[in-house]
């Protein structure tokens, strides 16, 4: 983990602009079995330190591969006159934010490595369980992959601290075909924040998942194309968390609004039915740590929550500093670099709409003639809230039970339209946080939701 | 470190530790980035990075480790890694490095920049996107540069060095009419002078019109099958999930592929020809040498419709007993049709000209659904206006099999040259 190197620094910092320094390592593991065969096996650490520079609405920023005391100064410097030199073009004369307060947030955690043959170890296990147990699937894929960032950040005016985000996921893929030999695939991903031994030490513990996943599996070898047209869903807890984060999430980020998206001339309005309420949580969720915690972001903010939608009402944005003040809301600790060479942009955390009062199985009873979608492998969504999610993994519902199988489809249709038809939500959440979320840079980020009862419109055939 | 210094020193470590297989890659990179956010220049970045990445082999296992620490002390934790992860791999003989290809220097691009220039002709831009697209807004907008210097070595006498750089301008844009605001379209293109107008450049006049009639979509009703003209950047996206679905590496180990045992058949129209040429001179920074070590050759995977190989690393060939392609980059060049765009539009009965797909990689089965994001609807051989909540479904496989036309025109971003393609039996389905 990263010592503190960079804080005797903080004295080179200019008068008159604000300035955060942050050193930052990444670390990667990765092993591929495919068919039982070592296809990646590899491991990578990457550290560096950056400084960006507000000058009044431009910025600069500078970084280093190198993780020293010299760095930290070159950085600074190059920082500061890149912010000097961008002001002569830049027609940006604006207030420095305001301080939201100083201190110092403490390491929330700590990084722990296992060696590489533990990793391959493991996988072979897993492998080696689904090899025996299942003959007759066409193919099998087990992939372990972690990552971690650490970072400590220093600021002109603002929290200093030191923040780790270690995560790791075995990802099980499965493929057989169909009887007129079109092959299938479902997938599954198990793990979350924390490092190998909090999740993998004993490799029977994924194996109900497995099954569970080869049930499924053999459910879509039946499958069917769904039909498409405008239909009644019930849509999984895997596919809240993405609308959550995909539909609606994008369209609330401060510099998405700032470009014309469509939450722009909605807020305090109502924008989904009275049973929706979405939160990017920062690092708690209902008194448990949140999916993939964050106490303190590269602007310095401290990480608080933040209510983007309440009651059906669109409440809020995620901001960053500057964007906070435009809009005169409350930086929330959403500015976010992937790596020691990313600038901090303005990040999701941890998206979740609320649960309700009904159960799974309430949901499905009540449709006649529609869907359960349950898992997707990606979404998309644009400034306008239209948004397509790729589902991997669903069931017809008729007359309130469940039917065939899917093959793989997509949905789509417009956040604030398709909100306000959700009338049913389920009671219980379940959270994801093994993607990347894209937007100039990677990042990790957790998402979440409820089952819930809706309209939507799903492609087919 | 200098970069011959930091490659003769991980010899040197490599050979200590008494290894006598292994290839490494030491990248130099430097990045000058202007950001605009609304039109305006808001943020400059300069980022110095480096990249290691060694490959150890310890009779037939190997493992890999990277980073980015060009020290001593960097350089030898990289190897020790390497080394304890080719130790805990399994035996595998599939794995290995190509056969000695010499030395050799490449230069691509342009090493100094003129960043006053770069910052001229983005001004220039903005101000003419404000004049000519008034409804049209810049949300985001970067123009870079990127200097690189690497070099490659491997124990069987392999050594490629490259140096070169490039400029880069990219746009996200949207537009409004003050009611109703689109959704985002992106751009960009990569380039090694400044001698014209970035809006001349690419197809970036073209999003911007087509975001400017993008104002007031319409939402289809029903569906029905039809074409897809296939603009270049996303025929470019269907071809690399085809490739990827049909003839890569994973597909073609474990079996999946439908295209298995097809080198040499038909699979597509006898119209579409592709290539990978990284030697084109409308591209920029074309791949020099693979991961394996092989010099970079121009390779046709698809001639004419017919699939000439499938497209496999040295550890793919080596597994499945399939020839090795000795090009691993994305150096897309497709064969232009005899038709223009105008005369493919008005070959259509009812279709869609899809500027963005935006949906997952299809299945092995090549099946795919998704949305046509910036498209806009054909009747009766004439552009009608633009559509929402659309999509599109169809096969991968089935969709190439199908081509209606190609265009003359090229689409050359400075990474890729490719036509508009045209595919008919897609189901096209609105609400």
């Amino acid at each position: 983990m990263l010592q503190d190197i960079i804080g005797s620094k903080t004295g080179l910092f200019a008068d008159g602009v604000q300035t955060v320094l942050r050193g930052h390592e990444n670390r990667s593991r990765r092993v591929v079995l495919l068919k039982g065969n070592l296809v990646q096996n590899s491991r990578s650490d990457s550290a560096g330190i950056n400084a960006r520079v507000n000058n009044h609405g431009t910025f600069g920023f500078a970084s280093i591969a190198e993780y020293t005391p010299e760095a930290a100064e070159k950085v600074i410097r190059a920082a500061t006159e890149n912010a000097i030199a961008l002001g002569k073009h830049s027609g940006r004369n604006l207030p420095l934010p305001v301080s939201a307060g100083t201190g110092t947030v403490p390491l929330n955690a700590k990084i722990v490595d296992a060696e590489q043959k533990e990793l391959i170890e493991m996988c072979k296990t897993v492998d080696g369980y689904i090899e025996k147990k299942y003959p007759d699937l066409t193919s099998r894929t087990v992939v372990y992959y972690e990552d971690s960032q650490d970072r400590i950040v220093y600021t002109s005016d603002a929290y200093n601290g030191h923040l780790v985000t270690p995560r790791c996921y075995v990802f099980v893929m499965m493929s057989a075909e169909t009887k007129d030999g079109v092959p299938v695939e479902l997938f599954k991903a198990f793990g979350g924040f924390g490092s190998f031994y909090d999740h993998f030490s004993d490799p029977e513990k994924l194996y109900p998942g497995i099954d569970e996943l080869y049930k499924k599996l053999m459910d879509k070898k039946e499958g069917v194309y769904a039909e498409a047209g405008y239909k009644t869903v019930v849509l999984g807890s895997m596919m809240g968390g993405m609308l959550a984060h995909e539909a609606v999430g994008h369209t609330v980020e401060a510099d998405l609004v700032r470009g014309g998206s469509v939450a722009g001339p909605n807020l305090n309005k109502r924008v989904a039915s009275d049973l929706v309420t979405m939160v990017d949580f920062a690092h708690t969720y209902n008194g448990t740590p949140a999916a993939l915690p964050v106490f303190l972001d590269d602007e310095g903010t401290r990480a608080e929550d933040v209510v983007l939608i309440r009651d059906g009402i669109l409440t809020g944005y995620m901001n960053d500093r500057e964007s906070a003040a435009e809009y005169g809301m409350t930086p929330a600790g959403n500015a976010r670099g992937w790596t020691f060479t990313d600038e901090p942009i303005i990040r999701m955390r941890n998206t979740c709409i609320l649960p309700g009062k009904n159960t799974v199985e309430e949901l499905i009873a009540s449709v006649d003639d529609g869907y359960y979608l349950i898992d997707s492998g990606n979404g998309q969504a644009d400034l306008t809230g239209e948004f397509m999610f790729g589902v991997t993994c669903g069931y017809e519902i008729k007359n309130g039970k469940l039917g065939k199988a899917l093959l793989d489809t997509t949905v789509t249709g417009i956040a604030f339209e398709m909100l306000k038809t959700v009338d049913m939500v389920s009671d219980k959440v379940e959270w994801s946080s093994s993607g990347f979320c894209g937007k100039k840079q990677p990042m990790a980020v957790g998402m979440g939701g409820p089952h819930m009862r809706c309209k939507i419109t799903i492609g087919g055939r | 470190m200098e970069l011959k210094q930091a490659a003769d020193f991980l010899d040197g470590i490599l050979r200590e530790q008494k290894i006598e297989k292994y290839g490494f890659f030491l990248n130099q990179s430097e990045k000058q980035e202007l950001n605009i956010e609304n039109g305006e220049f808001k943020l400059l970045r300069t980022v110095f990075n480096n990249n290691t990445s060694v490959n150890v082999f310890l009779g037939t296992k190997t493992g890999s480790a990277g980073g980015n620490a060009m020290t001593e002390e960097g350089l030898r934790k990289v190897v020790e890694e390497a080394k304890a992860a080719a130790e805990s791999a399994s035996e595998d003989p599939c794995h290995d490095i190509a056969p000695g290809q010499g030395k050799e220097l490449y230069r691509r691009g342009i090493y100094e920049p003129d960043m006053e220039k770069f910052i001229e002709r983005i001004r220039e831009f903005l101000d003419t996107v404000a004049k000519e697209y008034p409804e049209v807004r810049i949300m985001a907008s970067i123009g870079s540069f990127d200097r690189w210097h690497w070099l490659s070595r491997n124990t069987n006498g392999t050594e490629f060095e490259g140096i070169g750089g490039q400029y880069h301008f990219s746009i996200e844009i949207c537009a409004s009419d003050g009611e109703r605001t689109t959704g985002l379209d992106y751009t960009g293109i990569a380039m090694k002078t400044l001698g014209q107008p970035l809006i001349e450049l690419g197809d970036i006049r073209r999003h911007l019109e087509d975001i400017r009639r993008s104002i007031h979509p319409e939402t289809l009703e029903g569906k029905f099958e039809g074409t897809l003209i296939l603009t270049p950047g996303c025929a470019a996206n269907f071809i690399f999930m085809t490739l990827s679905n049909y003839i890569c590496d994973g597909v073609i180990i474990n079996g999946t592929s439908q295209w298995l045992d097809k080198v040499g058949e038909q699979v597509a129209d006898e119209k579409l020809t592709i290539t990978l040429d990284p030697y084109d001179e409308r591209i920029i920074s074309g791949e020099c040498g693979t991961a394996s070590g092989f010099r970079s050759e121009k390779v046709t995977l698809i001639e004419k419709g017919v699939l000439k190989t499938h497209w496999l690393s040295l550890y793919g060939a080596n597994k499945t007993g399939r020839p090795v392609v000795k090009n691993t980059g994305s150096d897309l060049v497709v064969t232009p049709g005899d038709k223009t765009l105008e005369e493919l539009i008005a070959s259509v009965d009812k279709g869609l000209i899809i500027g963005y797909y935006s949906g997952g990689q299809p299945g092995t089965n090549g099946e795919f659904s998704g949305v046509a994001k910036n498209s806009f609807l054909i009747e009766n051989g004439k552009i009608k206006g633009a559509v929402t909540e659309t999509m599109v479904n169809g096969n991968l496989g089935e969709a190439f099999r199908k081509i209606r036309g190609i265009s003359r025109e090229v689409l050359c971003d400075g990474g890729s040259v490719v036509p508009y393609i045209a595919v008919d039996g897609i189901v096209i389905s609105g609400k």
